[in-house]
């Protein structure tokens, strides 16, 4: 096997982004993307700048894309008698209490092609009646007659007893059909969210698949005859998936991309030394946070498009804030900002084709962003139309458009003061002792900001903001993840609890096997590591809290573990009740690519002379320097603007910035 | 000196009025999270809310709109409390002294700010409990008398100065049918109260003791501005709209509710002059819950944005005849009344602005919660259970397009349990779960169909029944058609025969035995085509 050249590549709605090492060396690119077949933007790229790679790291919105357009594959499901319009009726409450007339997205599967099949297995695992062999065989006539190659099936109990859900899908697959079954997507209770999350999966598979396919063919007739490509997909919970395992999972990446940017956010952060820390990634319509302490966090609640994907994501926190957000007086006047935005197109005001007044809009008034500051290196930056934008809003304030400026940057930060606030305080962890991680176009505009409104003593900004998810996927550890739901008393009486521990061993050691065997078909036999964690609440609870557990040898150990968590997280425990485990968890893990740091060279187009001084609204208006962030050898003291292609750095007064050996910068009070 | 000395700007202003709700927010999250009831976690029936100190509302997390003008009665009604001290928490659940009916039991605590001897804002949670005794598991009979519908708790102190009134959780535990449950969603409830009133103490000293008045006052003044403008666009005059409830689960005697809306500039007044007079029955409602259900149809026509705090409700305003199944008075019972008599509330009201705004209001939707509400003894642990389950019905189509399919409407929007949840916890199973195709009613758009739910019980159980437009049908508005009136069945074991159920109705079900609740569609709109 010759060098090996590794490629993170992050394809976004408007933009493609590469990062690429070869010879211990780390360069990046960013082109457009080509949303009708996001592949060619990879491969044309590649070719325009002369590298080959030979291991990819992808993180694709290809299934987010899917299930937003609604071109997935046209997909059957199968139920239960008596279930089959579950995937409909959902939990029955509608999206919007107060609205006149509430609407949802229509389900996935339409009721033409959603059957029912008796058959029955019991809460304890029961059969109590066989399934109908050949009412199912009818069925599969029937989705065979529709022209339909894709089923989901979801059967009542399946992840206690999964033998008449095997049973169907043997069936179905050998009349050829593309099937997902729930005990193997997602094998926990609750049937909406198991068959919604089994359909999208359904829904996703074959296209997920062939796109793969075809990505993995002209990468490897890019690359030249012979040589095998490792193609990897980023998967939502920040871990990246063989291209094979991504085409059969295919929900499993619908956050490929933001995971992509968390996974690299924490990674900057452990590689800077500050291993608890919140990432924060603010673009032109919104800002995602995530908490990591210490490690990435798993959520499995996640929603799309209306649709319940219980699949695991990174914990990540959406709220309508970006660049682009808009200003506006609500009917009772205050001043609200977003969550509509102007988005890319017409943009800000600022960038010449808006006329609202954004954040940006605000930044440029104030004097933080200059005119020579050029979007994505070629539009200029235009003050006077971010003046008169702002004046639409100064009203209230006098009418001077600055002092309205502060004020929008005071409610936009705010609200993402209240997201940051949901993550951590509201979850029983103090900011106090996180580091900000901030990225995308516009987060490092806004980090001391919100370090300093949530208590946060510090602030990190990696080498290349706007290209880090693209090296968060590079880097990124390869997971393989086997769940199952369990249903087991952890007694309170630890003897009692001794009963159950060997039903407990046995999950555990046969979801060992299967994330094992799983990840070394994926290539990866050595230096896996293997982790253990369980959903476990108080018997009674309805809701379950994920926990880390060291193994599963010990009944007391798992309660203890609860039972810290919970403390934790709501405030109390309960030594005297039972703990209930819901469902285990192993994941499988194997290291990512290491990564050279970066070398020092602009992205594309010429950097801004290395250093100048302008006036800059703060509390009051002062003299600014604003330096190249290339051109920073140490500390650098506030008031500053440090600024680069992809992105802008405010440095507050009272606030420092140092560059870290890692090449990212530390913006700390001074 | 600074800015904390004037009235908030409007930027600050936005940041409080986000602080504030967020609080009730996190109230919310840590209820849901702590309690044990399947009522409370998976169907997230509860509210909480955050009051200033002369008991307005702040802001309420938005679960519940029946709970809407509820809570500040619960806050006046434990004034009689007063003084408080810190740690105090006040208990209640009398649907006369700021309740709803009594499953709601409302939670209620001062919050304290260091220097300070008066209480500068209050926290209150509401969560409708499984079960608080009386006839019938559940407690939500067919009955007569309040007395008769579970323990009535009048505004008592839980703990005084942060310490457990132990006699009288015990008092309330021994007069229920699941007191560990019970115990437990008290917790949860208590967790979110010194949650909330920890929050709301940090809030206050971050901004200082003058600015927090400033603030609360601004933040109401705010609430009734976009109240008032939005009253504004409204064309002025009165209208008038009659509805009826089926029965009231004694006689089948309708019951008739009617409204006069008038709208003048910026303000609205209901006036319910001629609806029925109480009845020795449940379905009468209380005075707030009535509001709460005009205060919820104007929310409706509010722009989303809009705060629901207590300046909302300052345009607002009603003529309720003291006595009437519209503002019941002691002795009669209420349990229905939240759930059932409020739906008919704002389909009258509905009705009305469907007259005032024939372009933009929907036909009316499925108009019952259609309670099932079930209990016994759990052969697999020989303990009690109590269980309660709302079910969705069709939704009324609107100008632009169908209505919602088997969705909960209107004054609730409660989760069902899942038959995987539901299945683990109690001796019951779910045989269907599906839509009642061709319910709605027909027009140029449709009414969204209601559903059809089957429950086998495993075990001998005490099944009570509260359901209406079984006999009325949701009405379709610019003519469209009714959606078709809803139906209770009770299958027996064999699944050989059945027999139609009345809407209201205590009933001993035998092992292996099932009820099938087909709930009503919703109304069409326009004529068909």
């Amino acid at each position: 096997m010759g060098e090996r050249r590794l490629l993170g590549v992050d394809v976004g709605g408007t933009f493609t982004d590469f990062v690429y090492v070869e010879g211990g060396r780390t360069r990046i690119a960013k082109r457009p993307s080509t949303p009708s077949d996001p592949g060619r933007a990879i491969v044309d790229g590649l070719r325009e700048l002369g590298w080959a790679p030979t291991d990819v790291v992808h993180g694709s919105t290809v299934a987010t894309n899917t299930l937003l357009t609604r071109t997935g594959a046209p997909t059957a499901l199968i139920t239960t008698r008596g279930f089959r319009d579950t995937l409909e009726i959902g939990r029955q409450a509608r999206p919007d209490l107060y609205a006149l007339h509430p609407t949802r997205p229509d389900p996935l599967v339409g009721e033409e092609l959603r059957f029912e099949v008796a058959e029955r297995v019991s809460a304890e695992g029961e059969i109590i009646e066989p399934l109908d062999e050949a009412q199912l065989a009818e069925v599969l006539d029937r989705i065979a007659a529709s022209g339909v190659q894709s089923a989901a099936i979801c059967f009542l109990f399946s992840f206690i007893n999964p033998a008449h859900e095997r049973q169907a899908a043997e069936l179905a697959r050998e009349r050829s059909l593309s099937v997902s079954a729930s005990h193997e997507v997602l094998p926990q209770h609750r049937e909406y969210e198991r068959t919604s999350t089994t359909v999208a999966n359904a829904y996703l598979a074959p296209v997920m698949s062939s796109y793969l396919n075809r990505l993995e063919r002209s990468l490897s007739e890019h690359a030249g005859a012979g040589e095998p490509i490792g193609l990897r997909i980023m998967q939502s919970n920040g871990g990246s998936l063989s291209a094979s395992g991504a085409g059969e999972h295919a929900v499993r990446t619908v956050l490929s991309g933001p995971a992509g940017g968390v996974a690299g956010a924490f990674a900057a952060a452990v590689a800077a030394g500050h291993e608890q820390a919140i990432t924060f990634d603010m673009g032109g319509t919104s800002a995602d946070v995530s908490l990591c302490p210490g490690r990435l966090l798993e959520r499995t609640d996640l929603t799309i498009e209306g649709m319940p994907i219980r699949t695991p994501a990174v914990d990540l926190h959406t709220v309508g804030a970006g660049g682009g957000s808009i200003a506006w007086f609500d009917a009772g006047g205050a001043l609200r900002v977003g969550p509509q935005s102007a988005g890319a197109d017409p943009g800000p005001a600022a960038y010449g084709r808006g006329e609202a007044p954004t954040v940006t809009d605000a930044h440029a008034v104030l004097g933080r962003l200059r005119p020579e500051q050029r979007l994505g290196g070629t539009i200029a930056l235009d003050p006077q139309r971010a003046e008169r934008a702002l004046r639409s809003v100064a009203e209230p304030f006098g009418g001077d458009p600055a002092r309205a400026a502060a004020a929008v940057i005071d409610v936009v930060n705010a609200n993402m003061a209240r997201a940051l606030r949901v993550i951590s305080v509201e979850r029983g962890h103090d900011p106090a002792r996180f580091t900000l991680v901030a990225f995308g176009g516009a987060g490092p505009l806004h980090a001391c900001d919100l370090a300093e409104a949530l208590g946060i003593p510090a602030a990190l900004i990696p080498p290349s903001p706007g290209v880090l998810s693209a090296s968060g996927m590079l880097s990124a550890d390869v997971t393989r993840d086997a769940e199952r739901g369990a249903h087991l008393a952890i007694a309170a009486d630890a003897d009692g609890g001794d009963a159950n521990l060997e039903a407990l061993q046995e999950v555990y050691e046969a979801l060992r096997e299967q994330a094992r065997t799983a990840i070394a078909d994926d290539g990866y036999r050595e230096d896996v590591r293997i982790e253990y964690a369980a959903d476990l609440r108080y018997r009674g609870q309805s809701h379950e809290l994920t926990v880390g557990l060291p193994g599963y040898d010990s009944a007391a150990a798992i309660r203890e573990a609860f039972q810290t968590a919970h403390e934790e997280r709501f405030g109390f425990r309960d030594e005297a009740r039972d703990v209930e485990l819901v469902t285990a968890r192993v994941k499988a893990r194997a290291r990512g690519h290491d990564q050279p740091p970066q070398a020092d060279e602009p992205a594309s187009g010429s950097a801004p002379s290395a250093e100048s001084e302008h006036k800059v609204m703060w509390d009051r208006l002062g003299p600014t320097k604003f330096i190249d962030r290339a051109a920073i050898g140490e500390l650098v003291e506030g008031p500053a603007v440090i600024t680069q292609v992809d992105a802008t750095t405010l440095v507050p007064p009272g606030w420092a910035a140092r560059p870290l050996p890692s090449g990212a910068l530390l913006l700390e009070r001074c | 000196m600074s800015e904390h000395d004037q009235t908030p700007d409007p930027a600050r202003l936005a940041i409080f009025d986000s602080l504030v709700s967020s609080i009730a927010d996190e109230m919310g999250a840590t209820l849901r999270h702590t309690a044990l009831s399947p009522n409370i976690k998976e169907r997230a029936d509860f509210s909480c809310a955050v009051f200033d100190a002369e008991g307005q509302l702040l802001a309420q997390a938005a679960h519940i709109p029946v709970h809407l003008g509820a809570m500040p009665e619960s806050v006046r009604a434990v004034a009689k409390l007063a003084p408080w001290r810190p740690g105090d928490l006040a208990i209640l659940n009398d649907p006369f002294l700021g309740g709803t009916h009594l499953p709601d039991v409302t939670m209620v605590s001062p919050v304290f700010a260091h220097g300070i001897a008066e209480p500068i804002g209050y926290v209150a949670s509401r969560a409708h409990q499984a079960d608080i005794g009386g006839m019938a598991p559940g407690s939500m009979p067919v009955a007569e008398e309040l007395i008769q519908e579970g323990l009535v708790i009048p505004p008592l102190r839980l703990y005084r100065a942060g310490e457990l009134v132990a006699e009288a959780l015990e008092l309330i535990l021994r007069n229920v049918r699941t007191p560990d449950e019970r115990r437990g969603d008290f917790a949860a409830q208590v967790a979110a109260q010194r949650l909330g009133e920890r929050r709301v103490a940090a809030l206050h000293d971050e901004l200082g003791a003058s600015a927090w008045p400033r603030h609360t006052v601004a933040l109401l003044d705010h609430g009734e501005r976009a109240a008032r403008a939005a009253l504004r666009e409204l064309p002025r005059g009165r209208w008038t709209f009659a509805d009826a409830l089926d029965d009231d689960g004694h006689s089948d005697e309708p019951v008739p509710i009617t409204v006069a809306l008038t709208l003048e500039d910026g303000a609205a007044h209901f006036d319910f002059s001629g609806s029925a007079p109480q009845r020795a029955a449940s379905i009468n409602a209380v005075a707030p819950v009535t509001r709460s259900a005009c205060y919820y149809v104007i929310r409706c026509l509010l722009p989303p944005e809009t705060p629901t705090n207590a300046g909302l409700f300052r345009p607002i305003s009603f003529t309720l005849p003291q006595g009437s199944v519209v503002a019941a008075t002691p002795p009669v019972a209420v349990a229905a009344g939240n759930v059932e008599t409020s739906q008919r509330i704002v389909d009258c009201v509905w009705g009305a602005f469907a007259q005032v705004l024939p372009e933009r209001m929907p036909a009316a939707s499925s108009g019952t919660m259609n309670n099932l509400t079930a209990g016994g003894l759990d052969p697999r642990t020989g303990g009690p259970w109590a269980y309660y389950e709302t079910s969705g019905g069709g939704l009324g189509a609107g100008p632009q397009s169908a209505g919602l399919n088997a969705a909960h409407s209107h004054m609730t929007n409660t989760l069902n349990t899942p038959a995987e949840a539901l299945e683990l916890a109690y001796p019951l199973r779910v045989l269907e779960n599906s839509i009642r195709r061709g319910s709605g009613g027909k027009g140029r758009h449709r009414g969204g169909d209601g559903l059809i739910r089957r429950t086998e019980f495993l075990a001998d159980a005490r099944v009570t029944l509260i359901t209406e437009r079984r006999v009325g049908r949701p009405w379709g508005a610019s003519g469209g058609a009714e959606g078709r009136a809803g139906q209770n069945w009770l299958e027996t074991s064999d699944g050989q025969s059945e027999r139609e159920l009345p809407g209201k109705i205590i009933i001993s079900v035998k092992a292996g035995e099932a009820i099938r609740i087909e709930t009503p569609g919703g109304g069409g709109w326009g004529s068909a085509v």
